[in-house]
Order: C-alpha cells, then sequence, then structure tokens
C-alpha cells in the first residue's frame, strides 16, 4: 500500500477503538462502571441535594473533603468523569445501533430464504398427504401467512419466518435512550428552574433579579425569562392533630408579561399549575411578620420580612421552631440590628418557656413577637435570618403582641392616648407589629424536554416488551411428489424460547398436514 | 381514628403476626423437605406456607382499612407487600409452573427476613400521608416496584441455587471424565444430572436437558435440586419479568416526581439506586446474551444485583438520608 505508514496506523487504531466501542463487552462494562459511578454519588453528600451536608463533611474531614472536592465526589452527576462514562456509553450504544438497524431493516425487506437441507434442522417432520404438491403447497403459504409469518415460495418450497418484533423492540428500546438524552440536553440545556419566595398580597415577576439567586439556568439558556408574574392571593397550610401536614395551598393569579390576569390557579403539592410554557410547583412556606420601623413617628422602615427556620436538633419537630428573620437600619449611627423571632402561637411560646419543653405551632394563635436590639457597626447590608452580633452591642429584647408599638432602644411599651387614639412617637426610634402574613416558595422552571423525556420513556417500555417475550422462529415446507399424494417435509427453528417453539411447531404440523388434505395412512413416514 | 378503624388496626397486628410465624414454619418445613425427602413434608411446607400468604394479604387489606387509604405509604407496609408478592410468586410460579419446591426454605428465608425487619425497623401506626404522598402515581409507583422488587428478588434466590448446582455439576463432570472408561459415554449415571453428551470444554448446563425430562422429574420428586440448567433458566425468566416492571416502576415514579417535586430525576439516593439496580440488571440481561459470559458469569451479575436491590430497598431509608426517606 502506498499510505503513508503513520496515518495507516492513525487509521487503524481509530478503527480499532471503533470496534471495540461497538462490542457488546464494552458496552457491558460502561454500563456497569456507570453504576459504580452512581454508587460514589449516593454514597457522598451532593452540591445539588444537601449543600448543608457537604458543608459539613469538609469541615469534619478538611482532608479528605477536598480530595473529593478535587475529584468532584460532591458533584458526580455533573463531573468531567460521569460525563465521560455516559458519552462513551452512548457512543457505544450509537455505534452498536447504526449497523443493527441497517441489518434489521434489510431482513424485514429480505424475503425468506430458502432452504437447501431441510431435514438438517433441530426440529424436523415427515408426512405423506392426500392432495397434489402445487395445491399442498399453495397451502401451506396460506396456512403460514394466516400465523403471521412471512413467507416466500418457491418452485418446491416455502420459506417462513416470525418474530422480527424482538429485534424491532430491542432497537426501539435502545434508541430511546439516544431520544432521552436528547431530551434531557434539550430540556435542561435551555431551561432554568428557581424558587421564587411570594409574600400573601404581593406580585412576583419572573425575572433573574426576582430569585435573590435562587435559579439554577441551563448551559443554552439565553436568559429569556418568561417574564410572567405570579399574585400570590393566599397561603394556607392545615395539619392533622398529630402535627402531620395535611395540605399545603397557594391560591394565586397568573398574569402575562404585560401584567393582565390571564387565570387563577390553586397549587398544592403534586398539583402544580401550568402557564404559558412555565411550570409552577408548591415547594415551601413560612411566616413574614409585618414590621414598621419609625423615627420620630416617621416611617423609615418595613414591610412584610419573610422568615426562615433552623433545622431542628434531634427530636424537636420543625413545627415547634420559632421563625427568626432581621431589621438593619444602617443609616443610625451606630448602626442599629433587630433580630426578630416570630412564635406563631403565643401559649405555646409561653409554655415552652416555662417547662423547656417544645411544643408545635401549627396555627396561627395569638403570636409573639420577640426581638433583641444591637448597636454597633454592620458591615453586611443584605437580609438574613439570623444576625451576625460579634462586635454588636445588645441593648435589649422584648416580646410584643400584634398591634403594638415599642421603642427599639429601651424596650417601653408606647399606649396610645386614650383620648385621640394616637401614639406621641417624641424623638424615639419605635417597631409596630399591624399584623402577620404568610409567604409560599413556589418553584418555577421551563423544562422544553419534558415530553421528549417521557415518549423516550414509553417507547422504552413499548421496546422491552416484545424485546423480551417475543422470539424469531423459521420455518421452511418441501413439497414432492409422492405417488399420488405429496410429500412434505417440514423443518424448523428457533432462536429464543425454543421449549414454546416445539408445541409450536408440533401444531404447524398439524395445521399443514390437514391443509394438504390429510395424511395418507399405510406409508411410512420417517419421524425421529 | 375510629374505634373501627382501631379494631381493624388489630386485625392487621395479628394476621402479620400470623404470617410472620407461619412462614417461619413453612421454611423450617421446606428444609425438612430437603433434608428428608418425604413427600408429606413437602405438602405441609406448602400448606402452611399458603396459610402465610393468606395471612399476609389480610393484615394488608386490614391496614388498608385502619388507614382508610391504600397501604403502600411506608417501610413497614412495604415489608408486608413484598413479603406477600415474594410468597405468591414463589407459590404460583416456582413451586405450580416448575413444580419445584426444594427451594422454598430459601424462598421463605427472604420473605421472613424482610417481615422482621419491618417489625423491627420500620413499624409505625396506621395513619394519613403526607401530601406529597397523596398522588395516585404513588399506588402505580408503588405497586411497580414492589412488584419488581420480589421477582427480581426471587430471580436472585434460584440465582444463588443456580450458582452452588452448577459448581457441583461441574465437579461431577470432572470427576466422572476423569474415569475410564467415561462412564458418562455409556448411558444413565444415577446423579440426577443426565445422560447425556461426552464431557468437552462446554459449560455443563448446556448439556443438561431443561429439567422437564423423566430424569429431572424423578430428581425433583426425591427432593432434589433442579439442574443447574433448569436454575439457569428458571432465574432467567423471573428476572426478564421483573426487569420490565422495575423499569415500568421507575418511569411512573419519574412521571410522579416530576408532579410532585417539578423534576423527574434529580439524583436522590433512593433514584440513584433504583437505577443502578436497573443497571445491573439491564447487564445481566445483555450478558445472557453476549458470548462468554453466560452462565455463571452472568449469574454473578445477577448477584450483585440483588446486593444492590437490597440496599435501594433498605439502606437508602436506614441510612442515607434523601427525599425518600419519609417513606421509613
Amino acid at each position: 500500500m502506498s499510505v503513508a505508514p503513520s496515518r495507516l496506523t492513525l487509521r487503524r487504531s481509530a478503527a480499532f477503538a471503533w470496534r471495540s466501542l461497538r462490542s457488546m463487552r464494552t458496552a457491558l462494562i460502561l454500563l456497569l462502571l456507570l453504576a459504580l459511578a452512581s454508587v460514589v454519588g449516593s454514597l457522598i453528600p451532593q452540591e445539588m441535594n444537601s449543600p448543608e451536608r457537604v458543608a459539613q463533611f469538609m469541615i469534619d474531614h478538611p482532608v479528605v473533603g477536598l480530595f473529593y472536592k478535587k475529584a468532584e465526589f460532591f458533584n458526580v452527576f455533573g463531573s468531567w468523569w460521569f460525563t465521560l462514562i455516559t458519552t462513551l456509553l452512548f457512543v457505544s450504544l450509537f455505534a452498536c445501533l447504526i449497523p443493527r438497524t441497517r441489518a434489521a431493516i434489510r431482513s424485514a425487506r429480505q424475503k425468506p430464504i430458502q432452504a437447501r437441507e431441510i431435514d438438517a434442522f433441530p426440529l424436523y417432520r415427515e408426512v405423506h398427504v392426500g392432495a397434489e404438491p402445487t395445491m399442498v403447497l399453495a397451502a401451506s403459504r396460506r396456512v403460514l401467512s394466516r400465523k403471521a409469518f412471512r413467507t416466500a415460495a418457491g418452485e418446491t418450497q416455502v420459506a417462513a419466518e416470525k418474530g422480527i418484533a424482538r429485534e424491532i423492540g430491542s432497537l426501539l428500546f435502545h434508541w430511546a435512550f439516544v431520544i432521552l438524552l436528547l431530551g434531557v440536553a434539550v430540556g435542561k440545556g435551555t431551561g432554568y428552574v428557581g424558587h421564587a419566595t411570594i409574600i400573601e398580597g404581593q406580585t412576583w415577576v419572573d425575572a433573574r433579579p426576582n430569585y435573590n439567586g435562587q435559579v439554577r439556568t441551563g448551559r443554552f439558556f439565553t436568559e429569556n425569562f418568561s417574564g410572567i408574574g405570579i399574585h400570590l392571593q393566599s397561603f394556607t397550610d392545615s395539619y392533622r392533630s398529630t402535627g402531620i401536614p395535611m395540605d399545603f395551598l397557594s391560591k394565586v393569579q397568573l398574569l402575562d408579561p404585560q401584567g393582565r390576569v390571564l387565570q387563577t390557579a390553586d397549587i398544592r403539592v403534586n398539583h402544580p399549575a401550568h402557564f404559558q410554557g412555565m411550570d409552577i410547583f408548591q415547594y415551601g412556606f413560612g411566616w413574614a411578620p409585618e414590621v414598621q420601623i419609625r423615627q420620630s413617628g416617621r416611617m423609615v422602615a418595613g414591610g412584610p420580612v419573610a422568615m426562615g427556620q433552623q433545622l431542628p436538633p434531634d427530636g424537636v419537630p420543625q413545627l415547634a421552631l420559632p421563625w427568626n428573620g432581621t431589621e438593619k437600619l444602617l443609616n443610625q449611627t451606630p448602626n442599629i440590628g433587630v433580630s426578630l423571632e416570630f412564635w406563631p402561637d403565643g401559649d405555646a411560646y409561653f409554655q415552652s418557656q416555662v417547662t423547656g419543653q417544645p411544643v408545635q405551632m401549627p396555627i396561627l394563635h395569638k403570636p409573639v413577637l420577640r426581638f433583641t436590639t444591637y448597636q454597633g457597626r454592620i458591615f453586611d447590608p443584605a437580609t438574613n435570618t439570623l444576625l451576625d452580633t460579634s462586635g454588636l452591642q445588645q441593648l435589649q429584647s422584648t416580646i410584643m403582641f400584634p398591634g403594638q408599638t415599642v421603642d427599639l432602644r429601651t424596650g417601653d411599651v408606647l399606649t396610645p392616648d386614650p383620648k385621640t387614639g394616637k401614639i406621641d412617637y417624641g424623638t424615639r426610634l419605635t417597631i409596630t407589629f399591624p399584623g402577620v402574613r404568610q409567604y409560599s416558595v413556589l418553584q418555577v422552571s421551563r423544562d422544553r424536554g419534558v415530553s421528549i423525556v417521557l415518549f423516550a420513556a414509553i417507547l422504552i417500555v413499548l421496546g422491552l416488551l416484545p424485546a423480551l417475550y417475543t422470539a424469531r422462529r423459521k420455518v421452511w415446507v418441501r413439497v414432492q411428489p409422492a405417488g399420488t399424494g405429496s410429500l412434505v417435509q417440514i423443518g424448523g427453528f428457533a432462536l429464543q424460547r425454543k421449549a414454546q417453539f416445539e408445541d409450536e411447531f408440533a401444531r404447524l404440523v398439524t395445521a399443514l398436514t390437514r391443509a394438504g388434505g390429510g395424511e395418507v395412512p399405510g406409508k411410512e413416514a420417517a419421524n425421529p | 381514628m375510629t374505634p373501627n378503624q382501631l379494631q381493624w388496626a388489630r386485625v392487621a397486628k395479628d394476621a402479620f403476626t400470623a404470617a410472620l410465624f407461619a412462614y417461619i414454619a413453612g421454611m423450617l418445613a421446606y428444609w425438612a423437605f430437603l433434608a428428608f425427602a418425604k413427600t408429606w413434608m413437602g405438602k405441609v411446607a406448602t400448606a402452611v406456607t399458603a396459610f402465610g400468604a393468606a395471612g399476609g394479604l389480610t393484615a394488608i387489606v386490614a391496614r388498608g382499612i385502619a388507614d382508610a387509604r391504600i397501604p403502600w405509604g411506608n417501610m413497614y407496609e412495604f415489608s408486608m407487600a413484598l413479603s406477600f408478592l415474594v410468597v405468591v410468586a414463589y407459590l404460583l410460579l416456582v413451586e405450580r409452573q416448575l413444580g419445584s419446591k426444594t427451594l422454598g426454605g430459601f424462598v421463605l428465608m427472604f420473605a421472613v427476613f424482610t417481615l422482621a425487619m419491618g417489625a423491627s425497623f420500620f413499624y409505625v401506626g396506621p395513619g394519613a400521608l403526607l401530601p406529597s404522598l397523596n398522588s395516585y402515581w404513588r399506588q402505580i409507583h408503588v405497586t411497580a416496584m414492589i412488584t419488581a422488587s420480589s421477582l427480581l428478588g426471587v430471580g436472585c434466590i434460584i440465582t444463588i441455587a443456580f450458582l452452588f448446582k452448577d459448581r457441583s455439576e461441574r465437579r461431577q463432570l470432572r470427576r466422572l471424565s476423569s474415569q475410564v472408561p467415561p462412564p458418562i459415554m455409556g448411558g444413565s449415571v444415577d446423579t440426577g444430572v443426565l445422560p447425556g453428551a461426552p464431557a468437552g470444554d462446554a459449560s455443563p448446563h448446556d448439556l443438561v436437558a431443561d429439567g422437564d425430562g423423566a430424569v429431572a422429574e424423578r430428581a425433583l420428586a426425591r427432593g432434589r435440586f433442579p439442574s443447574a440448567a433448569a436454575l439457569d433458566k428458571m432465574a432467567y425468566r423471573m428476572i426478564s419479568f421483573g426487569f420490565p416492571v422495575w423499569t415500568f416502576g421507575v418511569i411512573c415514579g419519574a412521571i410522579w416526581a416530576q408532579q410532585a417535586w417539578g423534576r423527574y430525576w434529580g439524583w436522590d439516593p433512593k433514584e440513584t439506586w433504583s437505577f443502578i439496580t436497573w443497571t445491573i440488571f439491564a447487564g445481566y440481561l445483555h450478558a445472557r446474551a453476549t458470548a462468554g459470559w453466560k452462565g455463571s458469569r452472568a449469574a454473578v451479575v445477577a448477584l450483585v444485583g440483588f446486593v444492590s436491590l437490597f440496599v435501594t430497598y433498605y439502606a437508602v431509608n436506614l441510612w442515607i438520608a434523601g427525599l425518600h426517606s419519609y417513606a421509613k
């Protein structure tokens, strides 16, 4: 050959790599490797599912943690090596599927091939029948066609086969995974998923800043947030007497990007809303006590504060924990920080203060807002659930009830003038607690691949059934003149489910004999 | 809970206990049958086991009435359903269809283990479910997963039996072929194995008939194990039946997850492990179709799948935190 040797080697090794990828063994090993990688992903906490456990792991095992981080063990399912295994597996699948599909199409088009030696097949019978050969041949073909065999007639022979559904099913099953991958890539790649925190009575608009960083976008996402609006009319959480949640319901109005209300929806767990290509799910909820802060009677800060909860210690139900939030007054010198603690049930608050035992608070009942005022230099202007009190000096800590106004610095309760009903604020810095609202966290997402993935999933199941439960089988019938009648030779074999085919073959022989005018007695038939 | 429901809860507990003890008794009886090969022992074993299955069914129905819902909401209830289906799959598919009682003790060991685990680690009283579990997909998903688990589980127990039998057949074959003249050429050797072909380098289960021959039948009647080939085939049938059901169950779970959590797949530990198990059994089915992997190698893959099935079913709930941990 005149081809340069280096080129040849390259081509050869490429051909070798392609051949190895195509082998079932490679696919099998890759499949089991994928399983192994997933094991790692399930045993080590994952950034995606439990970031707080990852952080804890890094604290507990700093050295191992660093190694894990470098090896992407905290993000197994997005790691380069997981992607590599998946890619190789799909290349291998692809490499396997193309020639198989071609072969399947060829064999589906091809007529069944005539056999040379029928008596060499695993199943074989000879029968003498009364009718003449041409009639027997035609009748045999009819019998086989009626039993859904594909047939091809020669001069003295009918070749028949059945069960191409097995290969088609298997191909469907495997191609479905290519479609599945496509659906995942399209859906996750161009889509996004985020969490919107909406307080009762407020309207939230789908745009990046409104997620407060709680949004994950796909690799090919082009910042085309939908712009739809969600107006939360009300949120309700209800519980059974045992404290087990019964229902979480967000009543919403859905607005198009122009701000028109197009529909209302009840969003609850297992009952998402679908609106203009967006899926909206009930995800979380919480309390948002309203707070007004006044300097000399003039409002300087206020509004509902969406509060968060700490993780409960072992044995303490989440429902027994208070809700936390902060207010920061950075225009005061020195800065004022207020740590807010909200107890939905006042009786539960007092009871737990006295007994030290946690009490669940499933419903709003004489709520209590406890606040602690600090002063000093505050560096972080962001609103957090908890106030970083390092370097701050605590001024006081007080509890208050809805409708009350309290001096922030001293904790004195300001009572309205009995005649005018007005409060004399003086020069005080005050906090007022007019009432409580709830907020709902809705998961907002766009995944254009879901229907493709569902389609692929249906194909997987549909393909699997014939691929596992049907069998390819072939039958040949040769007819020769013998005396006044014919000698019929019937041979056949099955590639799968051989035991079942033996019964089917016996029934076929009976049917073929009957179609040929019945067995001629007296003549000896050679039956093994 | 109404007094009526409390009554049913008591019935469920008693029936559960009855089923557990019947399974233990059935297990011992099957082993006695295996050891002493008396036909009446086999009959007793089947009767006791069937009684246990009836108890299991009673427990499930009573629990459902006490719960006022379909009783597939937590691991305790899954354990009841799984052990019941394992026993039913064994009685109908293995014992009736294939006429073999020798595997009963091992299958029942699995059922007893499942029930005992359920009672000791996962017990919760009857009651309502979390809102996220209130979906008709729960019923489809859980039904499919438990059915698939029972089929795959029984298939794997048969695989273990296959591995032992395969080894002993190989040993026997080696011993026979080393004798001069090879008696195997002459005709029947009373080993329960087979009158068969010459001992070449092919694996023995290729040489052995399907286990429905007269010799195998006689062996079964005497309480012998079915041939390795018959066991292999039985295991393959169970697994190739269970695999599509598992696939369907995982897909239903994904559809439900899309509805409840807003994503069809999130690599939650239970999801991950159901995928791992699926992958391993897919590997098994492929291995069966690959030259050089048939027989004991494929069986080892199935065995790994069995371990994975256990992890999917138990370990994820006991040790690994995740969204499915409320299934405790």
